[in-house]
């Protein structure tokens, strides 16, 4: 101890106008000590959890993404919530659990900016891991993505950044919180009303009134929807649920009223095979079902009796049949997607850059605000 | 008529004429009871701010701050509902204000009831006197407040006729080196009122003491130490080798070391990486690597931490936490080095150790200022002692600073925590006699 104690009064008193370390070396200090923290730490568990998460969302939505606008609007909208857990479980806790510390180190020296900033960057790198991870799983599960994507040429390429941009913007916001709440157990209290936050005001799923519209422009589900949902081309894919619902019916029995002059009508244009079969028919041997309907439809005699009603019981499975399965499929098919088309969901790079932007914003905003909250840290009280 | 109603509804917290007689009748029994607690009785007809003043009653300052803004918030709300049905409102305004009564409301009666337990306990009276409290209030208001049999057991505010003679006001002349502490007042403003949490403080500290903090449980301890680096300012002059520490704060911190109380440290990281991290945020840049390595092995030589060097912090012994946490503040050499009980957590034989290190630090031409609370057993390696108390205002106050002797033969004890014991309030267990010493050590001050 006594020679250890002449070597540490030789450099005493480091002269008060020397520099120290500034913002961008502490960064360095800070990413590195991450890094360890991501070895020792369990940090890495995040990432077979994304995989987990990625995988049990994919056996729900592998058989209808970019498929039908139903599947893809569920598919995007189970994407989104899986980048938005991903994120928020990231970092809701990393900067709470640690809050003394950081006290501590702002105290000797530390900047905040440099803290926020190492997290940024450690951060980065896991929401990238996780959006690769959770696109190979999707791939993996069999999930079926178009080959061509609108901004990089590559539709996993493209959807991959959506996730990621998706997930590091959830990962700032909870970061957010993890700056603003001063023990894990508020933060995680929080953390339930966040996620459901986002799944309600989405606006995908739960059609909100007009009132509380507006509030899913501040919800990060709200643009990953949007996004990917749009990259999916959800406007140009067929609707399928009224055709689904027509196909469950297909036993009921439906009465129809019509008069008979329509009868004949329908009965002589023949569009149905149905109606080509039945109209083939003979009747007694001589004449056929369509050459009597033919007759009958031009005989003035029947002037009178066109206008007469007459009611027919029928199966829906008979009626559709009769004007024709494809027409009537191709119809609802076609009709109800054109009814359901969302503006905000057009495809094309001009929107897909557009949600990115924003991404990045949230992204910036949330991690400005957890530097500004952070400079607050010496007001705790004791 | 309209502002009649108003007019009852700001002062009295109700427009029903029932109500209002119920709310005037608690009202006159607060304003006796405040004044039992030596608090200026007509704060009772203050909204809002009388549940502040009767938390102060009962000890509960902080559960007073929430009442009087749940209180305001609750009335706030009050007034949107009303507003609503009297025509018609978007509907997440009305969803906002029905949240908002809720969740003020459940949190202004919880909070009054933690304040009216405080009561309780200050009058000194069975628990079962809540049920009143929380039914009826006015009744055990009227009741505590005009009854002579129920007196609080401690006053708000006690004041004596010679406080202001407790303040010397006296300067001591900076010094080229060392520490130099001219502390006005330390202070905060807590709702209503500015409250002083250190007052009067002056000392001059020489380069390589080695001083005892001493103090009851309140007496601002920590406060103090937290002023005197720098990091909770206070009005004061503080200067370290003549530098004003307080306006080179950004510069002099590096060579002020604080070891907090507790081990604040990431338990995941390895000894050798910590104490690494802290020499790159401490040591100025111009320090070559190798330089800043070698003085990591040096730090954790004296410290003994080179057998534990590649452990995880988190599986360290109590004793070298310690010593990894006032290594990682030891490693920038500062000239001023203060540790908040740096002994807690250890046995006699390890905390002994410690503090001898701290002796040899010290020896070195470093001012080391240390709180703890086993004091005497490590007596023998100290130089000086400060001895802080609360008087009667709450304030910590300086009763004494002078050497380990001078301080035996000031307090006439012999034991340093038979001193604290001396200036600890009555109630706490001690003695009872913070501002007798105070005055003194003035009186010694001004000669």
């Amino acid at each position: 101890m006594g020679e250890k104690k002449q070597d540490m009064t030789q450099d005493s008193g480091y002269s008060i106008h020397r520099r120290y370390r500034g913002r961008l070396e502490q960064v360095g200090i800070y990413f590195g000590k991450l890094l360890r923290m991501f070895l020792y730490q369990n940090d890495w568990k995040v990432l077979p959890m994304s995989a987990l998460v990625a995988g049990l969302v994919s056996i729900v939505i592998k058989n209808s993404f970019f498929v039908s606008m139903e599947g893809t609007l569920r598919g995007a909208f189970a994407l989104a919530c899986v980048g938005i857990w991903n994120g928020c479980f990231n970092s809701i806790q990393v900067i709470c659990r640690e809050r003394d510390i950081i006290k501590r180190e702002h105290r000797s020296g530390m900047h905040i900016s440099s803290y926020v900033a190492a997290h940024m960057l450690y951060q980065f790198l896991i929401c990238l891991l996780q959006a690769a991870l959770t696109i190979y799983v999707c791939r993996a599960m069999k999930v079926k993505f178009p080959s061509e994507g609108v901004i990089t040429g590559n539709m996993l390429v493209d959807m991959g950044i959506t996730v990621f941009l998706i997930t590091y913007s959830s990962d700032m916001m909870a970061l957010w919180i993890s700056a603003v709440m001063r023990s894990t157990t508020t933060a995680m209290t929080l953390m339930p009303f966040i996620l459901i936050f986002q799944l309600v005001f989405s606006g995908g799923i739960f059609s909100l009134p007009e009132w509380c519209s507006g509030i899913s422009n501040f919800t990060i589900s709200s643009y990953g929807l949007k996004c990917i949902a749009s990259q999916a081309d959800y406007n140009n894919l067929p609707m399928v649920t009224g055709w689904n619902t027509l196909v469950k019916l297909w036993g009921e029995k439906v009465t129809l009223k019509t008069t008979y002059g329509e009868a004949l009508d329908f009965l002589a244009e023949g569009k149905s095979p149905l109606v080509d079969e039945f109209r083939a028919k003979k009747i007694g041997g001589i004449v056929t079902i369509g050459e009597a309907v033919d007759e009958l439809r031009e005989s003035p005699d029947m002037e009178e009796m066109r206008k007469k009603e007459f009611t027919a019981e029928m199966t829906v499975g008979e009626v559709v049949r009769m004007i024709g399965e494809d027409r009537v499929r191709e119809m609802l098919l076609n009709k109800t997607a054109e009814a359901s088309r969302i503006e905000d969901f057009d495809g094309g790079s001009d929107k897909i850059l557009h949600y990115w932007q924003i991404f990045l914003l949230i992204s910036f905003v949330f991690a400005a605000l957890s530097v500004i909250s952070l400079e607050f840290i010496d007001h705790d009280r004791r | 008529m309209d502002y009649v109603n108003m007019l009852l509804q700001l002062l009295l917290g109700t427009n029903s004429p029932m109500n209002a007689v119920l709310r005037l009748l608690y009202l006159i029994g607060l304003w006796k009871i405040l004044k039992k607690s030596g608090i200026p009785g007509w704060w009772a007809l203050v909204p809002f701010a009388r549940d502040y003043m009767l938390a102060r009653c009962a000890d509960r300052e902080a559960e007073g701050r929430v009442t009087s803004v749940t209180n305001a918030l609750t009335s706030l709300s009050g007034a949107i509902s009303y507003a609503f049905s009297q025509g018609q409102w978007p509907e997440w305004m009305q969803l906002f204000a029905v949240l908002t009564t809720i969740v003020m409301g459940l949190t202004h009666i919880l909070y009054y009831i933690r304040v009216y337990n405080g009561l309780i306990e200050i009058y000194g009276v069975r628990k079962i006197w809540i049920v009143p409290w929380i039914a009826f209030d006015f009744v055990p208001s009227l009741y505590w407040g005009f009854s002579d049999k129920y007196q609080p057991k401690r006053q708000v505010e006690e004041l004596r006729e010679d406080a202001l003679s407790l303040f010397t006001g006296k300067d001591v002349a900076v010094a080229g080196q060392g520490l130099t502490v001219n502390m006005k007042e330390r202070s905060v403003w807590d709702f209503f009122r500015k409250k002083y949490l250190l007052r009067d403080i002056h000392m001059s500290i020489r380069p390589g003491s080695m001083v005892l903090l001493l103090g009851g449980s309140g007496a601002g301890k920590t406060t103090f130490l937290n002023a005197v680096n720098g990091y909770e300012k206070a009005k004061a002059k503080v200067t370290l080798d003549g530098r004003d520490i307080y306006a080179e704060y950004k510069k002099m911190q590096y060579r002020v070391g604080f070891v907090p109380q507790q081990e604040l440290m990431r338990g995941k990281d390895t000894v050798y990486s910590t104490l690494m991290d802290a020499a790159l945020l401490r040591l100025p840049l111009e320090i070559p690597m190798q330089d800043l390595k070698k003085r990591v092995e040096d730090v954790m030589e004296v410290f003994g931490l080179k057998p534990v060097r590649n452990s995880l912090v988190e599986k360290l012994s109590g004793g070298q936490k310690k010593r990894l946490s006032i290594s990682m503040e030891f490693i920038s050499n500062p000239s001023l080095f203060i540790l908040d009980e740096p002994d807690s957590g250890l046995d006699g034989v390890m905390a002994r150790e410690l503090m001898q290190q701290l002796r040899s630090i010290a020896d070195q031409g470093k001012i080391i200022i240390v709180i703890t609370h086993t004091p005497d057993r490590v007596i023998d390696l100290f130089d000086d002692v400060i001895v802080l108390a609360k008087d009667s205002h709450r304030t910590g106050r300086l009763a004494f600073y002078g050497t380990v002797e001078e301080a035996r033969k000031f307090f006439g004890k012999q034991r340093m925590e038979e001193i604290v014991m001396s200036v600890n309030r009555k109630e706490e267990g001690g003695e009872g006699l913070a501002d007798d010493f105070i005055m003194k050590y003035g009186e010694v001050r001004n000669g």
